[in-house]
């Protein structure tokens, strides 16, 4: 074999693997490693002071209907908080994209800015505008309602989601939206279609991307939701994330916990990947394909 | 060391607007973070053999910072305090070893297994001086460390329950104040703490404030979740529903009740008279510490009655000396509230080592938050 052929192979064949080596290192490392870690200590038993103790048992998997209700109240909240966001984002987005002209910058400067400001604190301020001398009382005054209760019910715990999460869903479906050519929209009106039906035949379908990706940063962080159920919600109604952390911190039942951790990463899995077809769904033939 | 006008990675972050989300993540992880250390000023000169520093592992607004400033400038030992956010943490990093701590303060559940577990060291009390015979029989001399071998205790305190006027009733037992609190609809408040709302929803029901066998827990479980739909919230941090008026009835530890009645003279703390809880936290030296002559030194100092007399002036929990309570300032010393009669808290209970470690009753509050 001369030199020449020896060189191109290792070019060709051994440079891309190794090019590849800390990718694939980064991942056996920070992804594989710890999923394994988890698995390992979610079939063991809990020490008699808690902790991890070596072992083989699937009896964690069957206690995880324990936490049926985190879990349902988890998948709940996530989809209807995400719902609502959306609701409320995308004709924001839409405002600022299509009719705010120069204000723009600053509204959007408006959304922003205050999420400088550590979520803990925002969230601890709405316990103040929401308890008994907060809103209630505003309203009370004005003689519009009497013995309202705001703090400690889903309703905080959904406008805690919407207020927190509002501007992971605002920027995506701002950026699909504004990259809209605004010439599709007047060729719809050319063509006869009123303001609804381009709306609906032109505008949405072509924000849909926006819209996924903005769904999909709001649910999965509000599925690992930690704060909002124990500040807004008085730890009533109980998500996954404070149920994990009653069984690391307070009740130190590791495998248990590691058991509904792993389970808890195979849903947002799933949800992953429906994202993904569905995304893959509505942005593969779009209408706009054949004209540009 | 990065030259002063580098920008932190950190910083960058919080440019882009990325902080809120650091911070946001901080929280949740906040339970694991490091504790908060401080040391006060004073000469680091080294003084003899008692070295010259002193690590004190205890909890917030606890000390005096000038008792322990005037420790430094008797002895010449700096004080390095570490605050502490639960007794896990604490016990977490003892076991880890070489914690460098001189001077813990456990509370009085976790001493037995501190004690089994190697991890403190006999007090020297030819060292320190001090003499529990006239000390209040309510705290010295307990299950958890027989004659006082291994720890003092520094504070203690009670789980009470906390009212205003609007609950329209005034509960003296814990049998009272469960009844009470669903008829209130969501104006009651039970603490987030497996050993003070589990004990005293049992005391309740006629239980052992310790129990822990299966049958007894699965009434406390079925009590407890049945009335969960008409609390308010179960939190620690009850102090700002009371004076928010959003929560008109709670458990309470002495220091909330304290604080909440001080401020809202409309609020009474009362202990239960079918039991409840007592606790003490306690000072202990461990088995590795790094200056033991500093700790001698420190609690010699600590138990001179001047000394821990301020230290309650500052702290408000009370001592268990009765020779301190004379220099106590009459305000915090006719408090009933911080210093209870004695009748008041003989059926009290302390939460035992068992307690503290059961997993059942772990498992059983961590079902009840869960439900």
């Amino acid at each position: 074999m001369s030199r020449k052929t020896m060189a191109s192979t290792s070019r060709r064949g051994r440079g891309p693997a190794l090019a590849a080596t800390p990718a694939v290192l980064w991942f056996l490392l920070f992804m594989f490693a710890p999923l394994v870690v988890l698995f390992v200590v979610s079939v063991g038993v809990r020490g008699p002071g808690g902790g991890y103790q070596p072992g083989f048992t699937l009896a964690n998997y069957g206690e995880l209907q324990t936490r049926l209700v985190p879990i349902l109240n988890t998948i709940e909240f996530s989809l209807l908080g995400t719902v609502v966001t959306l609701l409320l984002a995308y004709p924001l987005a839409y405002y600022l994209a299509m009719k705010a002209g120069r204000k723009k910058v600053v509204l959007l400067a408006l959304i922003i800015v205050p999420f400088w400001t550590s979520m803990l604190i925002r969230t601890y301020a709405w316990t103040f505008l929401l308890g008994s001398k907060g809103i209630p009382e505003v309203l009370s005054a004005m003689g519009l309602a009497d013995d309202v209760r705001l703090l400690n019910t889903p309703f905080a715990i959904v406008l805690g989601i919407v207020y927190n999460y509002l501007p992971l869903m605002l920027l995506p479906i701002y950026v699909s939206l504004e990259r809209l050519d605004p010439a599709l929209r007047a060729a719809s009106k050319d063509l006869g279609a009123g303001r609804l039906a381009t709306f609906r035949q032109v505008t949405l379908p072509l924000s849909a991307p926006g819209v996924l990706s903005g769904c999909l940063l709001v649910f999965i962080p509000v599925m690992g939701e930690y704060l909002i159920p124990v500040l807004l919600g008085g730890g009533r109604s109980y998500f996954l994330g404070n149920a994990l952390a009653d069984l690391f911190l307070q009740s130190r039942n590791w495998p248990l916990g590691a058991a509904l951790a792993g389970s808890f990463i195979l849903l947002m899995s799933f949800v992953v990947v429906g994202y993904s077809w569905l995304t893959r769904r509505l942005t593969g033939p779009l209408p706009t394909e054949g004209v540009l | 060391m990065p030259s002063p006008n580098a920008i932190s990675r950190r910083h960058l972050l919080g440019l882009l607007g990325y902080g809120s989300l650091l911070a946001g993540t901080g929280v949740a992880a906040s339970a694991c973070a490091p504790p908060v250390k401080e040391t006060n000023g004073g000469s680091a000169a080294a003084s003899g053999g008692s070295g010259s520093t002193l690590t004190l592992a205890t909890w917030p607004n606890y000390d005096d910072p000038a008792v322990l400033q005037r420790f430094t400038e008797e002895t010449g030992i700096r004080v390095n305090v570490q605050v502490f956010g639960s007794t896990e943490e604490m016990e977490a990093l003892l076991r880890a070893g070489n914690s460098g701590i001189d001077v813990a303060v456990p509370s009085q559940y976790a001493i037995p297994g501190w004690i089994k577990g190697d991890l403190l060291q006999p007090l020297d009390y030819d060292k320190i001086g001090v003499d529990l015979s006239s000390w209040n029989k309510a705290v010295v001399d307990q299950e958890f460390d027989p004659g006082n071998r291994f720890t003092i205790p520094k504070h203690w305190g009670t789980t009470g329950m906390i009212f205003s006027g609007d609950a329209g009733g005034e509960p003296s037992s814990w049998a009272e104040f469960f009844k009470l609190a669903p008829e209130l609809d969501r104006r009651a408040v039970i603490v987030d703490h497996q050993i003070s709302s589990i004990g005293s929803a049992a005391v309740s029901l006629g239980l052992d404030f310790n129990v822990r066998d299966e049958k007894g827990l699965g009434e406390v479980e079925r009590f407890l979740k049945s009335i969960k739909p008409k609390l308010f919230a179960i939190s620690s941090d009850i102090q700002p529903g009371l004076r928010n008026g959003d929560t008109w009835l709670s458990i309470a530890w002495t220091g909330d009740g304290v604080q909440v009645v001080r401020d809202n003279p409309g609020f009474k703390y009362v202990i239960g008279k079918d039991g409840g809880e007592i606790w003490s936290d306690n000072w202990s030296v461990p088995k590795d510490a790094p200056h033991p002559d500093a700790a001698w030194a420190f609690l010699k100092f600590i138990h001179e009655p001047k000394n821990a007399a301020d230290n309650i002036n500052f702290s408000l929990y009370p001592h268990a000396d009765p020779a301190v309570t004379e220099l106590v300032d009459s305000n915090v010393r006719d408090n009933p509230v911080i210093y209870p009669a004695e009748e008041t808290i003989a059926p009290l209970s302390f939460a035992t080592a068992e307690t503290y470690n059961s997993p059942l009753r772990a498992e059983t509050w961590a079902r009840i938050k869960s439900s």
